[in-house]
C-alpha cells in the first residue's frame, strides 16, 4: 500500500537531510550529464534538440503503427525461441507470471531492475501465493529491504542516506557496517545476493528496447546483477511495456546516444546487454503489457509520454522534486513523467495528490531526450483531475473569486484599507505585514497593497517625452497592466508604461482589463480560466492596437493557452488569437517593435545587480527571457553572474500556496544563489516572480533590494524623480 | 580519415573514462604471461579465449558459473572493440561462455587491433548482420559499478572490479 499523499508530503517536508541531498545529486547530475551532451554534439554535429527530436520521430512512428511492430516482434522471438504474451492488465500479468512459476515449481524469483515489474506490483503480488522475489540490483534491493519502493526512476534509493543503508545490510546481513565505508558496503552485496542466484528457478528483467527486426530486448545496466540473473535461472521473464518497440538496431544505437548520457551522465552504461529468443536449455516469457498504454496513445495530449526512455532526467531538473523527492512527487513512476502516466497505469486517484507540486516551470522539458512535452501535459492531467473533484476546494472558491472583478477588487480595497491602517500604525516592514505566520508559512511576508494601482500611476502622471526615436515612434499603444502589477506591484505599470513613450509612443488603458485566466488554467480549473480569459479578450478587443504587458507569463498565457481553451470553440479561438497576435511581452517590445537604442539609458553608473530570468519563458528560449542582455545593452552596466539563473524561484501560481514547504525550499535555493551573487538589486520579468521574490528576501531579512527589471530600467529615465 | 592508431588512442580514452585500463600485446603468449602475472592463482579462460591461449583453467561444464566464482583472473575475447565509447562486444550464447566475464575479479578482454570500429553504430551494425551473435551478446564499458548508496561512484558489484582490454597488435 502506498501512503495517502498528504502523509507522504508530510513525511518528506519533514525529513531535514531530503532536500540537500538532493539538491547535491541534482547539482552534480546537472554538470555531468551537460558535459556528456555538449561532447556528443561536438562528435555528432548536430544539435541536443535535433538528435532528440530524430528519436522522438522514430518513437512515434512506431506507436503509430504499434500493432504491426508487436506482430514482427513476435514472429522474430518465437522463431528465435521465446514465448511472447500480450497482456492489458496488471492484475493479468501478475498471475501469468506466477502460473508460470507454480508450473514449474518456481518459488524464488531474482530480479534485475524493471519499473513495470513495480508498476504492476509484482513482488507484492507474487508473494501473496507463496513465491518470494529478490531485488538484485543494489539499489532495489536496499529498498527491499527496507520495505520501501523506488524514489527515483534511475537512482531507486537516491532518498536514502548512508547510515541508514548500513542500518539495513546490518540487520540483513548480521554484521555491523561503518556508514562512511561505502566499497564495504556494496561488496556485500556480491555476497549477500549470492545465494539467491543460485537457488533461484527464474529470472527477471525489464527491457530498455525491444528490436522488431529480430525480435530482441536490449538492456542497459552497470552492476552486472542483469547478467548474472539471466545466466543462473532456466526460466528468465520479461517484463516490458508496448513503447518500448523500435524497429531496428540502428534506432536501439540511436536511443543508447540519448538514454546513458540523460540517465546516470555515462557516454554508456556498463553492460548493454542484447538477448534474442530464449538460451539453449532455458525458457525465455517476453510479457508485453499494456495497462493503459494504448489509452495513451490515443489520447492527442498525451500519446507523446509513450516515447518515454526512463532515463528520469525530468527528475533531475525539478525544482519541486529537489523539495519532496519522487515518493511525494509522483506515484510508482516518479518526477514529471509520473505526473502524466500514473492517470493511465493506476487512476487519477492516485496521479491527482502531486499535479499541485509542478510549478509549471518547463524545466523537464528542456533535457527530456525524447522532447515529451511534460508541462503542458501534466497542465492537462490536472484539469482532468480538477473536473473529476479532485481539488481542494478553497482551490476552487479563490479561483472562482479571482474570477469574478467585483470581488477581486472589492478583496485587493479591503487589502489596502488594512495596509493603510498597517502602514500608519507602523506594522510595516519593507512593505510587508509584520504578521504572526504560522512557522509553515513565515519564509515569506504578506506584501502590503500600495495606496495606488498601476493605473492610477500612471493617469496622475504626464506623459514621459521621448528619450530617443524608435520604430514605434508616433504610434499608440495598449498597455496590458496584469491583475497582480496592478494591484501589488503597480510601479512595474507604470515603468512599462514610461518605457513604451521613451520610444515615442503614446499609453493607452483599456478598461476593464482583469486577468488573462492564467491561475485558474494553471490551477487546472479551465471554466474559470475561460471566464476569464474571454472578459480579456473582450476588454482589448475593442481597439486594433499593439498590446504590452510588463507579465511575462500571461503573454505566454495568451498565445499558448488561449488556443487550449478554446479549441472547440472557433468563434472566440478567432478573437483570443486576434488579441494575442496583437500582444508583445515589454522585453520584447524594447528589443523589437518598441526598440529603445544601445545605451540610452546610460547614466554612467556601475549598479551591482543580477537578473533571474523567468523559468517558464527561459526554458522555452523565449528571447525575452534575456531581460539581463536587454538592460546591459540599454544601461551599459554589467550584471553580475547568477548561478542556476534559469531555475525557477519558488512561486509557480498556486503551489506556493498549497505547498508552501515547495515555495520555501525552491526560494531557497534562489536566495542562497542570489546572496552568492554579491548583488544589491536582483531583477527579474515575472511580477508574480518579483513578488514571490521579495517577500521572501523581506522575511528572510536579506540585503538586496528586489525589482521588476521595468523599474530598473525607468529609473535611468532622465526625467525620472 | 581515422587511422587504426588514432582509433586505439580513442579507445583507450574512452576506456580509461569508464574507469577500465589498456594494454597492448604482440602475440597470445603475450596475453598470457601478462594475465598470470596478475595473480598466483592460474586464470580462468573463456572456451573462446582457450581456442588461442591452449591453456588455463576452463568452466566446468556441469556447472560453469560455481565453479570459477570470485577467481582473480579470467580471460575472455571479444569480437570487436567500440573506439567511441571504449566498449567490447561479447558474444557469449550459453552461461559457460559468460562465465568468466561474469564472475571473475579482474577480466582481461583481447581484442585485435583490427577489430576495433569507430562508432558504436559500427558494431550495431555489425550485430544487425549476425543474428545468432545476438542471441547474448554484451557492449562491455568497464568494469561493474553502482552509484546506489548517496550516489558514490564505486567499482566492482556483481561483476569484475578490474577490467583490462588487452589489444592485440
Amino acid at each position: 500500500m502506498i501512503a495517502d499523499f498528504r502523509e507522504r508530503y508530510e513525511r518528506a517536508v519533514n525529513d531535514p537531510d531530503l532536500q540537500p541531498r538532493l539538491l547535491a545529486f541534482q547539482r552534480s547530475w546537472r554538470e555531468s550529464r551537460d558535459a556528456q551532451v555538449s561532447r556528443l554534439e561536438q562528435r555528432t554535429e548536430r544539435s541536443f534538440d535535433d538528435l532528440r527530436h530524430d528519436f522522438a520521430a522514430v518513437k512515434d512512428g512506431t506507436l503509430e503503427r504499434i500493432d504491426d511492430y508487436i506482430a514482427e516482434f513476435r514472429a522474430n522471438a518465437e522463431a528465435a525461441g521465446a514465448i511472447v504474451v500480450e497482456l492489458t492488465t496488471a492484475d493479468e500479468a501478475v498471475e501469468y507470471i506466477a502460473g508460470v512459476c507454480a508450473a514449474r515449481g518456481i518459488d524464488l524469483v531474482v530480479k534485475s531492475k524493471s519499473m513495470v515489474s513495480e508498476e504492476i506490483e509484482l513482488n507484492h503480488e507474487l508473494a501473496q501465493g507463496g513465491i518470494t522475489a529478490i531485488e538484485t540490483d543494489l539499489g532495489e534491493w536496499l529498498l527491499q529491504l527496507a520495505e520501501q519502493r523506488p524514489s527515483h526512476l534511475v537512482m531507486p534509493a537516491i532518498h536514502q542516506k548512508r547510515q541508514y543503508v548500513a542500518e539495513i545490510l546490518g540487520q540483513e546481513l548480521g554484521r555491523d557496517f561503518d556508514p562512511d565505508d561505502i566499497p564495504a558496503m556494496v561488496a556485500s552485496a556480491r555476497q549477500g545476493l549470492r545465494r539467491h542466484y543460485l537457488a533461484a528457478g527464474a529470472g527477471l528483467t525489464g527491457a530498455n528496447a525491444l528490436v522488431a527486426e529480430t525480435g530482441s530486448i536490449m538492456v542497459v545496466t552497470n552492476e552486472g546483477n542483469m547478467r548474472l540473473a539471466t545466466s543462473l535461472p532456466d526460466v528468465h521473464f520479461v517484463t516490458a511495456g508496448i513503447e518500448k518497440l523500435i524497429p531496428t538496431w540502428s534506432d536501439a544505437e540511436r536511443q543508447l546516444q540519448l538514454l546513458p548520457r540523460s540517465a546516470t551522465a555515462q557516454t554508456l552504461s556498463t553492460y548493454t546487454t542484447c538477448i534474442t529468443g530464449a538460451q539453449p536449455g532455458k525458457e525465455m516469457h517476453i510479457i508485453l503489457l499494456d495497462n493503459g498504454r494504448r489509452s495513451m496513445r490515443d489520447d492527442d495530449t498525451i500519446a507523446s509520454a509513450l516515447r518515454c526512455i526512463r532515463c528520469g532526467a525530468c527528475a533531475n531538473v525539478c525544482p519541486s522534486y529537489q523539495v519532496v523527492g519522487g515518493h511525494t512527487f509522483g506515484h510508482i513512476y516518479t518526477g514529471a513523467i509520473g505526473l502524466v502516466n500514473t492517470t493511465f497505469h493506476h487512476g487519477i486517484e492516485d496521479a491527482a495528490g502531486p499535479q499541485g507540486l509542478c510549478v509549471s516551470c518547463g524545466a523537464c522539458e528542456t533535457v527530456c531526450p525524447v522532447a515529451i512535452p511534460l508541462p503542458n501535459q501534466i497542465l492537462s492531467i490536472r484539469r482532468r483531475a480538477t473536473e473529476s473533484g479532485h481539488v481542494p476546494h478553497w482551490e476552487r472558491w479563490l479561483l472562482r473569486a479571482w474570477a469574478t472583478p467585483t470581488l477581486f477588487r472589492t478583496a485587493i480595497k479591503l487589502g489596502a484599507v488594512a495596509s493603510s491602517i498597517a502602514r500608519a500604525t507602523n506594522l510595516l516592514r519593507r512593505d510587508h505585514f509584520r504578521l504572526p505566520l504560522p512557522t509553515r508559512l513565515r519564509w515569506r511576508s504578506i506584501p502590503a497593497i500600495p495606496s495606488r494601482s498601476g493605473s492610477q500611476l500612471i493617469r496622475s502622471r504626464q506623459p514621459q517625452p521621448a528619450v530617443a526615436a524608435s520604430p514605434a515612434t508616433g504610434s499608440e499603444i495598449d498597455l496590458f497592466t496584469q491583475c497582480l502589477a496592478e494591484h501589488l506591484l503597480p510601479s512595474a505599470v507604470d515603468s512599462a508604461a514610461r518605457l513604451i513613450e521613451a520610444g515615442g509612443a503614446t499609453v493607452h488603458l483599456p478598461p476593464e482589463q482583469h486577468c488573462c485566466g492564467l491561475p485558474a488554467f494553471d490551477a487546472g480549473d479551465w471554466d474559470a480560466a475561460r471566464r476569464m480569459a474571454r472578459a480579456t479578450i473582450d476588454a482589448l478587443g475593442r481597439s486594433d492596437r499593439r498590446i504590452v504587458t510588463p507579465a511575462t507569463s500571461c503573454v505566454i498565457s495568451m498565445k499558448e493557452h488561449w488556443p487550449q481553451l478554446f479549441r472547440d470553440d472557433p468563434q472566440s479561438r478567432r478573437r483570443a488569437n486576434d488579441v494575442a497576435e496583437r500582444v508583445y511581452d515589454l522585453a520584447d517590445w524594447l528589443d523589437g517593435p518598441g526598440r529603445l537604442p544601445d545605451g540610452c539609458l546610460n547614466t554612467s553608473d556601475q549598479h551591482a545587480w543580477a537578473a533571474h530570468r523567468f523559468c517558464q519563458s527561459s526554458n522555452r528560449d523565449d528571447p525575452g527571457a534575456r531581460i539581463d542582455l536587454l538592460v546591459e545593452r540599454l544601461t551599459g552596466e554589467t550584471p553580475l553572474p547568477l548561478k542556476e539563473a534559469e531555475v525557477c524561484c519558488g512561486f509557480g501560481g498556486l503551489t506556493s500556496i498549497a505547498a508552501p514547504e515547495v515555495g520555501k525550499g525552491i526560494l531557497d535555493r534562489k536566495l542562497d544563489c542570489v546572496a552568492a551573487s554579491g548583488c544589491e538589486t536582483l531583477i527579474t520579468n515575472n511580477p508574480g516572480c518579483a513578488l514571490h521574490l521579495r517577500a521572501g528576501a523581506a522575511a528572510q531579512g536579506a540585503s538586496h533590494e528586489t525589482l521588476h527589471y521595468a523599474d530598473f530600467l525607468a529609473a535611468r529615465l532622465p526625467w525620472s524623480s | 580519415m581515422i587511422t587504426a592508431s588514432d582509433r586505439g588512442t580513442q579507445f583507450a580514452e574512452a576506456l580509461h573514462g569508464a574507469q577500465g585500463e589498456i594494454a597492448w600485446f604482440d602475440s597470445w603468449d603475450d596475453i598470457w604471461d601478462f594475465a598470470a602475472s596478475l595473480s598466483d592463482d592460474t586464470p580462468v579462460v573463456s572456451p573462446a579465449a582457450h581456442q588461442f591461449l591452449q591453456r588455463g583453467d576452463l568452466p566446468d561444464a556441469d556447472d560453469p558459473l560455481r565453479s570459477i566464482a570470485d577467481r582473480p583472473v579470467g580471460v575472455t575475447v571479444a569480437a570487436l572493440g567500440i573506439a567511441e565509447t571504449g566498449s567490447l562486444l561479447l558474444i557469449e550464447r550459453a552461461p559457460i561462455d559468460r562465465a568468466v566475464s561474469l564472475l571473475t575479479r579482474h577480466l582481461v578482454i583481447a581484442v585485435g587491433q583490427d577489430d576495433l570500429l569507430d562508432e558504436l553504430a559500427d558494431g550495431f551494425r555489425w550485430l544487425a548482420q549476425q543474428p545468432r551473435a545476438a542471441a547474448y551478446a554484451t557492449f562491455v564499458t568497464g568494469p561493474s559499478r553502482t552509484a546506489d548508496i548517496e550516489r558514490s561512484l564505486t567499482i566492482g558489484v556483481q561483476g569484475p572490479s578490474r577490467l583490462t582490454a588487452a589489444v592485440l597488435t
